[in-house]
């Protein structure tokens, strides 16, 4: 009966009753036929490994034996196997001490004999020494007694090179006072002249390289700069920082007025060859030469400028582009040619090419208007051609007038630049160049005094 | 197609160097009904169109023209496919209107205009629109017809009149054109004479400026002055 619903996979109903009884005391021969519902997994049993032994209630546990069983029966750890080892209240003695004070401390009573495990750390700088002709041969100075040498190298062997501790403990009522840099510059002095002249290694003073002999150097003088500055540095009052503050703010505004107008000067130098090449052919200027001599000479300028700058602020000029690069090409606007074939409206050969920004094209409009000319005119063929010749030009107008104007700007700088260089005198503008106001676009007069960045006034205030 | 197969549309290609322009006028007129019309609160009735700004038959070369009008008209895309090529239309408020004409020749790409609809003077101090008056907003365009193909040739130059009677315009685009062009090239003229001087003035200011910054120079190289010492 058992083999037949064995095989039909039918479950005995007897398994499947769960009582109290067959839970508590379920035996071996049952377990076997339990299902999986009464299965619990045992606690610490991976989910995979429960699922290999359990997939089919009616399956036999693996016949190989394993070694898991032991595993889930024993977890606890065995403790206290051993016999406690004793502690003892000890006394010892730290080999670093010269004067063999005995004091307790807790340590096994197994190990007994062993020294103070703390006294490897005791490091000794050895101090270099030297005899009272030595003294006279190499060491003689000026500045320095022997017996002050003396003191110092004492205090250099008490206090481990510690030459702050050195400076305080130094005799100042027997010597006079110095300060920590003389005392190391002494004393490095010292340790490099034997350093020479013995063989004694030193080995905090002298490291071998490739068989040579290499000396610390102490730069005395440099140490006092360095902590002279420091000291400046800490001393400032809260005017003083607030003052360099603003001045750096404010040499950041010259900087980048400065590097503006250096590339307006740049698209002048453009703006020139191609008024020079543009399709009015009224006059042919040497422009061009002038221009090269200028900027030329305008950069032997600029890099006098720059030379006092760097002095305070570390400025990441922008390199002055090559003006070779300029596209000598057209002039104003370029309309583009005709397309090849098909059908188009003449009223799109009218239409701005799309390199003109936003700001042209209002401007340009803008200045249609002021003539009182259709913005989009009747677009036949002569009317197109002469109408974008006239943006065209008109553009260059705006690029002209805005050159001069940096140009002005520039000369007024300049101006400020050379009262300040040179009180009480002054250069003149040419009148001609005065009134350009070219919309509104020329500064006020108070940030032109401000932007001058006159480099003297500079250096003085910082 | 109905096209003759001896102008397909591979036909030839292209005729080299030729440019043939159509000029023509597009726009709108519109009357103001003289108050607001009851049912939907249109104020307006108003033609699109587009003509030939010679007496000619458009229908010869063009297919069909493509008006798109506001959306929130019933199929706002409306097709005429015969002259006039005009679409009329009531409404109370003003839009743009999308024209595309077509060609018959497949080859050419069809041509797109914009024309704001105007229902509205300009100036609107002038009080009230006036009833029955027309007001045309009009506009003259070129098509041009770059190196055609040669059905597009053929069609563009066997072009019959609309009418034997006199073909005008509301607005006299032969005047306008020639006051433009006058004005333009005064303009012009003018413009030219500014570059020069401006010119002379920047190359004067350039000058300037390295005369200056010569003298900054010498100032600043000079052992004597004060300045070093600063350095």
């Amino acid at each position: 009966m058992a083999d037949i619903l064995d095989i039909l996979d039918i479950e005995q109903p007897s398994a499947s009753e769960i009582t109290k009884d067959s839970i508590i005391h379920g035996d071996k021969n049952k377990k076997k036929y339990v299902t999986a519902k009464a299965v619990r997994r045992p606690e610490g049993m991976h989910r995979e490994v429960f699922a290999l032994l359990y997939n089919d209630n009616k399956e036999l546990p693996p016949l190989l034996p394993t070694d898991t069983g032991k595993a889930y029966k024993q977890n606890k750890a065995k403790l206290g196997m051993r016999k406690v080892r004793k502690w003892a209240w000890a006394p010892f003695t730290n080999p670093a001490r010269k004067d063999n004070a005995v004091f307790y401390h807790w340590k096994r009573a197994a190990d007994e004999a062993k020294e103070y495990p703390f006294a490897q750390f005791n490091k000794q700088v050895s101090i270099p020494s030297y005899s009272e002709s030595e003294y006279n041969q190499y060491l003689k100075s000026e500045d320095w007694s022997q017996a002050e040498t003396d003191h110092l190298m004492d205090l250099c062997q008490r206090f481990d090179l510690r030459f702050i501790i050195i400076h305080d403990r130094w005799d100042k009522a027997a010597f006079r006072d110095r300060s920590v840099e003389d005392l190391k510059e002494r004393y490095y002095n010292i340790c490099a002249i034997l350093s020479k002249v013995k063989t004694n290694p030193w080995s905090n003073t002298v490291t071998m390289v490739n068989g040579e002999k290499r000396v610390y150097h102490y730069d005395a003088d440099h140490e006092r700069k360095r902590k002279e500055q420091l000291k400046r540095l800490f001393e400032r009052t809260q005017e003083q920082i607030d003052e360099e503050q603003m001045l750096l703010t404010e040499v950041k505004k010259i900087e980048a007025r400065k590097r503006e107008r250096e590339r307006k000067t740049q698209d002048l130098q453009k703006l020139i060859s191609r008024a020079d090449s543009g399709g009015n052919n009224i006059i042919q200027t040497n422009i061009n030469d002038a221009a090269n001599t200028l900027t030329s000479a305008s950069s032997i300028a600029r890099r006098h400028d720059r030379k006092l700058h760097k002095k305070k602020i570390s400025s990441q000029q922008r390199p002055v582009r090559a003006v070779e690069a300029v596209t000598v090409e057209w002039a104003g606007i370029k309309f583009p040619e005709a397309r090849g074939t098909g059908v188009w409206l003449r009223s799109q050969r009218m239409k701005l090419p799309p390199g003109i920004g936003q700001r042209k094209t209002k401007a340009l409009e803008q200045e249609l208007r002021l003539m009182s000319i259709d913005i989009a005119p009747t677009p036949t063929e002569a009317i197109c051609k002469h109408f974008n010749e006239l943006r065209s030009d008109l553009a260059l107008v705006l690029d002209l007038k805005n050159a001069l104007a940096s140009c002005e700007f520039e000369l007024q700088a300049l101006r400020h630049q050379y009262e300040a260089l040179n009180p009480g005198k002054t250069l003149t503008i040419p009148p001609s160049l005065c009134n350009t106001n070219t919309d509104g676009e020329s500064k006020p007069v108070g940030e032109i005094i401000d932007v001058v960045g006159s480099p003297s006034t500079l250096n003085n205030t910082i | 197609m109905s096209l003759p197969t001896d102008f397909g549309p591979d036909s030839g290609g292209r005729v080299k160097g030729l440019v043939i322009v159509k000029p023509i006028v597009y726009g709108n007129v519109a009357r103001y009904f003289g108050k607001k019309r009851e049912e939907d609160g249109h104020t307006h009735q108003w033609t699109v169109y587009v003509k030939p700004y010679a007496n000619e038959d458009m229908s010869a070369y063009i297919k069909k023209i493509h008006f798109k009008l506001h959306e929130s008209y019933a199929n706002p895309n409306r097709i005429i496919t015969k002259p006039p090529y005009e679409l009329t239309e009531t409404g109370w408020g003003e839009f743009e209107i999308v024209i595309k004409i077509y060609f018959h020749d497949p080859n050419e790409r069809p041509v797109t205009l914009y024309h704001i609809l105007k229902l509205f003077q300009s100036p609107v101090s002038e009080g009230m629109p006036q009833v029955g008056r027309a007001l045309v907003s009009e506009s003259y365009e070129e098509i041009v017809f770059q190196e055609p193909t040669q059905l597009m040739q053929h069609l563009l130059n066997n072009v019959k009149p609309i009418t034997n009677g006199p073909w005008c315009h509301d607005t006299n685009f032969e005047d306008k054109k020639e006051k433009t062009l006058e004005k333009i090239i005064a303009v012009q003229t003018k413009v030219r004479s500014e570059i020069l001087e401006l010119k002379d003035k920047l190359q004067l200011a350039k000058d300037t400026i390295t005369k200056f910054k010569d003298e900054i120079a010498k100032l600043q190289n000079n052992p004597g002055s004060n300045l070093l010492s600063v350095i």
